[in-house]
């Protein structure tokens, strides 16, 4: 297993609902394993816990329980940090400061050396197609040259893994393309990559391997080839929409279960006698 | 997998966030409206100046220092307030600390850029200020024109070491609170220091023993300013102050300011950016 990238064992979190004083669970036993070289993509409707998941694994937030490696580390460690691309969800930047002075900023923070920030910012600006803004200030930026701009920050220090939060959010088709093609240069060169997406289509062209998130649980795995392949869904689209009925409804009869057995105390019991009663 | 990054830099993060920092401050076209209404006071001053009997040039030179240190006390206030509530309001917290940077580099590159800002800012200030005074000295010669640079400079670094302060505490505040009741607390702590020794005389005047005990504290936690006040009028009349009285007030001030920005990386270190 020397060539696991991204580890995450019984990963959670919990928060503190400040308004109701509730503990809120955002993310329950989150088990994954990304390997060397592979693309993943997690999906799942909106609030399911997909940036969430990221955050933790960066460190940028803290896990309740269960724990988060990336390239064997611990997350949050430095020195994988240091190898890390991340482009946050709805990324909105310095708008005091021109496209390249980011870019400049964002490769200082990783500690390269001025002449190499300088050849890397201006490969980057023409990777992403930014050439004619680069000089101007953020504040005249769109959404979709923004998300452009975070893609080229999050490469620049030539990462081994890249963290991508809704790469293709608020990009034309154009820029779709252009980011699906950047993806496929990264891939060649056995980057790994995990995605968050909503937009089932490109994941579908890119990804080895997507995972379904749904409230917090992380619902299934599968290879992209086998999705279609297998012949019992028409496409990702089909799968993705099956798997989160199917643990919608079997939620939903597992919260009707507990309302019923609500007076008898116990929740756990009855479900347990049923199973000892079965051999 | 190679690993290209094995020796992290730690001053790096710490230049860039201090780069940063000041760039924005000084792109802020609202500094710019301070500083005009800081020049409009000193002439001001010197029309008031020119009324009075015997116009006094040290008054001048007072109400201009005091418009510089007010500036740039407003300065640090705002812009250290807001630096770490900014961050997270347009989520750039997350680009800086998704890279292999510490709390410590963060709060350290905050606030030596916004420090390097009011430099700027004073230096600015000061010039025009000495330039101003001199002229209505009357004597255009060289000498008296760096004699001027000389005791405005000293004056001013005075004023500067109170800065250093007022933008420690804000940047202190910056990791915990909103940027209203960061401005609220720095203000009043920043007032309460200049109290100095008036906040003894008010707690006898209370003759309540524990509001008089509240108030020594108070007055014993804080830097004096007070003092630091005084020493600058003995600057400005051409006295002395003594050497020990200064190195204290120095070596206490700088020891807070260290005290504050070690506060405020452990609370950015403990901090989650949910
Ligand atoms: N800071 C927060 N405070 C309270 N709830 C949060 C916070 N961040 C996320 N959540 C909740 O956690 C859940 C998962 O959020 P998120 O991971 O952002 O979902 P996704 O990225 O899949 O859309 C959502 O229900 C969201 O409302
Ligand atoms: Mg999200």
């Amino acid at each position: 297993m020397a060539d696991v990238v991204i580890q995450t064992t019984n990963l959670s979190k919990e928060l503190t609902s400040s308004l109701l004083r509730r503990k809120v669970r955002i993310l329950s036993g989150l088990n994954l394993s990304v390997a060397k070289g592979e693309t993943f993509g997690l999906i799942g409707p909106n609030g399911a816990g997909k940036t969430t998941s990221i955050k933790l694994m960066l460190g940028l937030m803290r896990a309740t329980e269960g724990k988060a490696e990336i390239l064997g580390m611990p997350a949050g460690d430095k020195r994988a940090l240091a190898q890390v691309g991340y482009l946050p969800e709805n990324p909105y930047f310095y708008s005091h400061l021109t496209g390249r002075e980011f870019l400049d900023f964002a490769g200082q923070l990783f500690g390269l050396g001025s002449r190499e920030r300088k050849d890397r910012s201006k490969e980057l600006i023409e990777t992403v197609s930014l050439a004619e803004a680069a000089d101007m200030q953020m504040r005249k930026y769109s959404k979709g040259m923004l998300q452009r701009l975070g893609i080229a920050q999050s490469l620049i220090n030539r990462p081994a893994v890249i963290f991508w939060d809704e790469p293709m959010s608020g990009l034309d088709p154009i820029g779709r393309r252009d980011i699906r093609q950047i993806l496929f240069g990264l891939k060649e060169k056995g980057t790994t990559i995990f995605f968050n997406s909503h937009l089932l289509p490109d994941v579908n062209e890119v990804c080895d391997r997507v995972g379904v998130i749904n409230k917090g649980r992380l619902i299934v795995q599968e290879e992209v080839k086998n999705i279609s392949a297998g012949g019992s869904y028409k496409d990702l689209e089909d799968f993705f929409l099956e798997v989160i009925n199917k643990s919608e409804s079997e939620s939903n009869a597992r919260t009707d279960q507990m309302a019923a057995i609500t007076p008898e105390k116990e929740a756990a019991k009855p479900v347990k006698s049923e199973e000892e009663a079965k051999p | 997998m190679t690993a290209p990054h094995n020796d992290l830099s730690v001053i790096a993060p710490v230049a860039a966030i201090a780069l940063n920092a000041f760039r924005e401050t000084v792109r802020d076209r609202i500094i710019y409206a301070l500083i005009f209404f800081a020049a409009i006071v000193t002439v001001l001053g010197i029309v008031l100046g020119s009324l009075s009997v015997g116009q006094d040039i040290r008054i001048l030179k007072d109400i201009g220092l005091a418009a510089i240190s007010f500036i740039g006390g407003i300065i640090a206030v705002f812009a250290g307030t807001n630096l770490v509530y900014k961050e997270l309001e347009r989520r750039t917290i997350y680009i800086i600390f998704s890279k292999p940077v510490s709390g410590w580099q963060f709060v350290l590159g905050k606030y030596i850029g916004l420090c390097l800002c009011v430099f700027v800012m004073v230096v600015a200030m000061g010039a025009f200020l000495a330039i101003i005074v001199t002229a209505l000295s009357g004597s255009f010669a060289g000498a008296s024109f760096f004699d001027q640079i000389k005791e405005i400079t000293q004056e001013l670094s005075l004023i500067y070491l109170e800065l250093l302060f007022v933008t420690a505490l804000a940047t202190f505040f910056s990791t915990f609170s909103t940027p209203v009741l960061s401005v609220l607390f720095t203000l009043a702590i920043w007032l309460a220091g200049h109290l100095g020794e008036s906040l003894l005389e008010l707690g006898k005047l209370t003759q309540n023993p524990f509001v008089a005990q509240i108030l020594s504290i108070i007055f014993y936690c804080l830097p004096d300013f007070a003092g630091l006040t005084r020493i600058r009028g003995h600057l400005l009349y051409g006295t002395h102050p003594g050497t020990e009285v200064l190195t204290y007030l120095v070596t206490y001030v700088l020891a807070y300011v260290l005290m504050l920005l070690v506060l405020a990386a452990i609370v950015t270190e403990r901090k989650e950016f949910a």
